[in-house]
């Protein structure tokens, strides 16, 4: 179990110097800095930019930007943005709270949805209800998720007036971005649980269970839903990792302040340490996420030894 | 190649019986007859790729031809006089034909980008887990970093470096979606490499690459066809998000989720201009997903994807 | 312990959810009298009020009402005192100012030649190498406290707009004690200034919070708070209007006209601005360095429709790149009118191809230009001219393909004119190897604004520009489409609102019904 973990978190070493390998050149290739300062307010001179590429240590070859890079982050010395001399590590830590509360919302609206429609859909499965289920929890993903939010939007709130139409400023705000994001995921969850029960409702202990006079319903969640539970953490544990990164597109039909429109600003702007920073401190929070999502399956099902990798 | 795409889609339908025997075929076909979920999602792929094909016989004007003159025009069946059946757009082109053409984009992007994923995740899955060792452990490594690496993040820098294009759209797409398909086919390897009969075809000193090819990759085939299914759909609605975001490929070419994007903002005032693409790429998707469903029903149970 | 794993995730939901509902602090967004102002803007000023920080044009909207210059640009864009009372040349590299008395900054400091010396000496000190505001003033060397309401600027150089300078964002005054004590950091989300109101919440990318400063030296505001919300989509800032949460909307798309004036609760606030819009032509690249190919465009497309139809009337036909108020732009001169025969004519004449292929690079996000874009593309092609459009990221079109001669045979450009004078525009953008223009030159037009950079007579330069336009139309290097008008989002409740034409949004003598 031990060296399980450590070997994995030698994995994340691994891929985080990856990481930082490509989005440090990467966001270099997309243009200059001190340039995109100007945002279109009448030419810089040449001296103004040579000042400004210094003052940043832009003037400094590539390699020893890397080396300063890494060095800094290797003390954990995230950089500081471009824009506003602020901490990078401070900059995503204060988005956070906005980030972890519409994902945790939304996974809680898409088990919501998810559960009642996938087990119903595996019981009775090929009925009216099964394809009732199996559509509705397609249509959360059968359109983009702007066009939902921005749909949603114009119903409750500018339509019926009964919710805020945007903001992050209360329970009632959360209510139209958690739905939005839930309807999504209940979609392939409701999936996931729909088969991985059917999976198990025709074998044979659950025969035996049902032969034994057990109650229908005791069968179907005690048996065929544990079942299904390991694929379901293991999805929600994933988006939920994918999710720290901002749903940069709900983020921004809601005017929701999370980690995502704060990444997409900060390239748009050029803003180096805040992209670098922000992008690796995003993934090293997903890998931690899954890691802990492999421990976890772990516990719920003794039998899957750790360190053979899932199919 | 825009008409070659849709086609591959029936050419997968075979695929679908283990024996191409003609009795297994009927046996198929009967239960897909027999399944509402797969009727209604077969139709509505089949209503799409026909639009795609038949586009310049469908459609009743050029995709491309307006004029401003008759910006925004209503639908004809609310009484409007333009006589533009699903009404026009914001340049004044008919919005019925742009959808029907636009099933050709859709598709396009859609099919195209998924067998991108699909030909790199195939190769990285079969290599990975064939060969294993180092050479499983670096590519799933790489894996990682793209798993790790966000993918609306990659998608701006790679259009902020490269630009827009139907092309680069494509690539964008293919090259975010391969790691579901290498790591199902690498799990699917791990366990077929140890089958007696590719023991057996190992030891009568059949090359690496005959083994995998003939005899690793036909019973890898149906994870495959689930997943690519599934990944239409996404697809699809992943180039509407790109364009929302201004990630678009040229406004001229009618795609679905092009048309729906930039038609958002016209919701209260021209509710056509958005709503009818949005209802195309609603069915389509939804097309994709129901027998995307049933396939792995079909094929393969425990699929999880 | 398996048997409690489900109860434990639902559990944990549960109380994830709850906790959000607490820690908001809800508020109704229709409370029984509304003290409040809410304006919706489009982005965040990049988290940080400090003026040195920035070059938004967002950062006007909101800081305008926080912070004074010594003199502040009205709504007809003429100049006027603000912190200084009055002013006098000394000489051409001495300006002296007589500052106002008795104000002071929101905090109670006292707003005095201590202040002014401060700031600029932050600005042009170490505190401003990372300031992208640092280079408009660099022709200030010093600035000399006289006496209490007295200071002189020496300057390294004579500068002719330096004044309008002062009224722009990097010369805001800054209080000294407040920022020695508490620091840059704080700086930017708590600054304090002279202005209106006093910033008493900052939420990066959600919102900023005011008070008003009822010691205002002009005169108390007349509502009691301002809300200044960042939403960035356009959809939902028309959305947030509708539903009354929001009193003031930034940005209304001019396609969008029609859904505020259709509302009756609703009124569309419009504003000239001295933005203007046009397509530019690469000459370095065939067929563009061929002159009657680049009339026949400007002949093939008709503005006026482009005007009327997409931009819904919201935009005034210009002739050359300079909107209606900038000196040097003469009112005589017409644009090429719509004439797609003239322009058949003159692809024939210059050898082009029918459906020769062009690329037009466009401002992917830009969601009003996409649709005039398109529409250009329209005409062209009836002209036989196949184009296709590609949309760029802002960045990377400006700073990156267009400088490199990388964009396209044509390309999107907009262009502010701040200064009102054609000198910026025309030398930034005509003069060969400037930045923005790698591939076009000419000798004549070269000539003519040296002469103009050379002379001191606006006589003599308003001449030189209207020769200037007339050969700049000639060359066609460009096809100007129109002149931008800001428009506003104002629920009909509020009163005393005044659209500012360059942005910078003053709330102080706005209040509801």
């Amino acid at each position: 179990m031990l060296s399980y973990v450590v070997r994995r978190l030698f994995h994340t070493l691994i891929v985080l110097f990856g990481i930082s390998l490509i989005v440090f050149f990467a966001i270099r290739l997309t243009g200059d800095p001190a340039v995109a300062m100007f945002q279109g307010a009448g030419e810089p001179s040449k001296e103004a930019l040579d000042q400004i590429r210094k003052a940043l240590g832009l003037d400094k070859p590539l390699w020893q930007q890397y080396l300063l890079f890494i060095g800094d982050m290797l003390t954990g010395d995230m950089g500081v943005s471009f824009r506003n001399q602020q901490p990078v590590l401070q900059l995503i830590m204060e988005r956070m709270g906005a980030t972890l509360t519409l994902a945790f919302a939304g996974i809680f609206v898409a088990v919501l949805i998810a559960f009642p429609v996938g087990i119903l859909s595996a019981v009775k499965r090929g009925s009216f209800m099964d394809m009732f289920g199996r559509i509705f929890s397609l249509i959360g993903i059968s359109f983009p998720n702007f066009w939902l939010a921005i749909m949603l939007i114009l119903i409750f709130a500018v339509n019926l007036q009964w919710l805020p139409a945007s903001g992050y400023n209360g329970f009632e705000y959360l209510i139209l971005p958690a739905i939005s994001l839930g309807l999504i995921l209940s979609g392939v969850l409701a999936r996931l649980i729909r088969s991985s029960m059917l999976d198990v409702l025709h074998q044979h202990y659950i025969r035996t269970a049902r032969a034994k006079g057990v109650a229908e319903w005791v069968v179907i969640i005690r048996h065929a839903l544990r079942n299904a539970l390991i694929p379901t953490i293991t999805f929600l544990g994933l988006q939920f990792g994918a999710l720290l990164g901002g749903v940069v597109i709900l983020e921004q039909v809601f005017s929701w302040p999370g980690v995502g429109r704060l990444v997409i600003d900060a390239i748009n702007d050029r803003d180096y340490p805040l992209v670098q920073g922000s992008v690796l401190i995003l993934a090293f929070m997903l890998m931690l996420v899954n890691l802990f999502v492999d421990l976890l399956y772990g516990i719920i099902d003794p039998r899957i030894k750790l360190g053979r990798e899932r199919s | 190649m825009k008409t070659e795409a849709p086609l591959s889609m029936n050419a997968m339908i075979p695929l679908v019986a283990d024996t191409p025997k003609s009795k297994e075929w009927q046996r198929v076909l009967r239960r897909f007859v027999r399944n509402p979920g797969a009727l209604v999602g077969g139709v509505l792929v089949l209503m799409a790729v026909l639009f795609a094909l038949a586009s310049p016989w469908l459609a009743p004007f050029d995709p491309n031809a307006g004029s401003l003159t008759e910006r925004l025009a209503a639908p004809s069946f609310t009484g409007e006089a333009a006589g533009h059946i699903l009404g026009a757009d914001a340049v004044g082109r008919d919005l019925l034909s742009r959808i029907i053409y636009g099933a050709r984009i859709s598709l396009f992007v859609g099919i195209a980008s998924v067998a991108l994923s699909a030909v790199i995740g195939v190769t990285v899955g079969l290599v990975a887990g064939y060969f294993g060792g180092w050479v499983d452990d670096v590519l799933m490594r790489i894996a990682d970093i793209k798993l790790a690496f966000p993918f609306i993040l990659l998608a701006i820098l790679v259009m902020a470096i490269f630009g827009t294009g139907l092309g680069k759209l494509i690539l964008v797409l293919g090259v975010t979606g391969w790691v579901g398909f290498g790591r199902i086919v690498r799990g699917q390897v791990l366990t077929i490499k140890e089958l007696e009969y590719v023991q057996a075809a190992r030891s009568i000193g059949a090359t690496h690459f005959r083994i995998l090819g003939k005899h690793i990759l036909p019973n890898v085939m149906s994870p495959i066809i689930v997943l690519s299914t599934l990944s239409i759909a996404t697809n699809i609605l992943l180039e509407a998000g790109l364009t929302f975001l201004g990630l678009g490929v040229d406004p001229s070419i009618p795609s679905w989720g092009g048309m729906l994007a930039d038609g958002r903002i016209y919701i209260s005032t021209a509710w056509w201009v958005a709503t009818f693409p949005g209802v195309a790429i609603m069915l389509t998707v939804l097309g994709f997903n129901l027998l995307g469903d049933w396939l792995r029903d079909e094929l393969d149970p425990n699929l999880r994807v | 312990m398996k048997k409690n794993f489900l109860l434990g995730v639902t559990a944990a939901l549960i109380g994830a959810t709850a906790l959000t509902a607490c820690s908001g602090g809800s508020q109704t967004a229709s409370s029984v009298k509304k003290e409040e102002i809410v304006v919706a803007i489009t982005e965040d000023p990049r988290g940080s009020l400090d003026p040195i920080d920035t070059f938004l044009v967002t950062w006007g909207s909101i800081a305008s009402n926080i912070f004074d210059g010594l003199l502040e640009r009205g709504e007809d864009l003429k100049l006027r005192p603000g912190l200084a009372e009055s002013w006098e040349y000394k000489d051409p590299k001495t300006l002296e100012f007589k500052l106002r008395k008795g104000v002071a900054f929101q905090n109670g400091e006292p707003f005095n030649a201590e202040s002014v010396k401060f700031t600029f000496d932050r600005l042009l000190g170490p505190e401003g190498e990372k300031s992208p505001q640092r280079s408009n003033y660099d022709a200030i060397d010093k600035v000399e406290v006289i006496d209490e309401h007295t200071v002189v600027f020496k300057l390294k150089k004579p500068d002719p707009v330096l004044l309008t300078k002062l009224a722009g964002y990097g010369a805001m005054i800054v209080p000294p004690k407040y920022l020695k004590e508490k620091g840059d950091a704080n700086f930017n989300t708590n600054p304090i200034g002279t202005g209106p109101f006093k910033v008493t919440e900052y939420v990066k990318d959600d919102h900023i919070s005011m008070e008003a400063n009822a010691k205002y030296w002009g005169g108390s505001p007349k509502v009691k708070k301002v809300k200044y919300r960042i939403i960035p989509e356009a959809t939902t800032r028309i959305a947030e209007l509708q539903t009354g949460a929001v009193d003031i909307a930034a940005r209304i798309p001019a396609s969008q006209a029609k859904t505020i004036e259709s509302n009756k609760d609703l009124s569309l606030q419009k504003s000239g601005s001295p933005t203007v819009r046009f397509i530019r032509f690469d000459v370095s690249k065939p067929p563009m360095d061929n002159v009657k190919v680049r009339q026949a465009i400007n002949y093939a497309i008709d503005k006026q429709a482009i005007i009327d139809k997409i931009l819904n009337g919201y935009g005034k036909a210009i002739s050359t790149i300079q909107g209606d108020i900038s000196f040097g732009n003469d009112p005589n001169l017409k644009p090429y009118p719509y004439d797609p025969a003239k322009a058949k004519q003159l692809l024939h004449d210059a050898g082009v191809q029918p459906n020769t292929k062009l690329t037009l690079s466009i401002v992917g996000s830009d969601a009003v230009f996409k649709e005039v874009a398109q529409a250009v593309s329209a005409y062209l092609k009836e002209v036989g001219l196949a184009v296709e459009i590609k949309p760029q990221d802002v960045q990377t079109l400006n700073n990156d393909l267009i400088p490199k001669a990388k964009a396209g045979e044509m390309f999107q450009f907009g262009w502010g004119g701040w200064t009102l004078d054609f000198d910026n525009t025309a030398y930034l953008l005509y003069k060969k190897g400037q930045f923005w223009n790698p591939s076009y030159g000419s000798p004549e037009v070269d000539k003519l604004l040296d002469a103009e950079r050379n002379s001191v007579s606006q006589e003599e330069r308003q001449k030189i520009f209207y020769q200037l336009d007339k050969v700049l139309i000639d060359e066609a290097v460009d096809v100007p489409l129109y002149q931008d008008m800001t428009l506003w989002g104002v629920n009909k409740k509020v009163k005393g609102f005044v659209t500012p034409p360059d942005d910078r949004l003053r709330l102080k003598d706005v209040s509801f019904e």
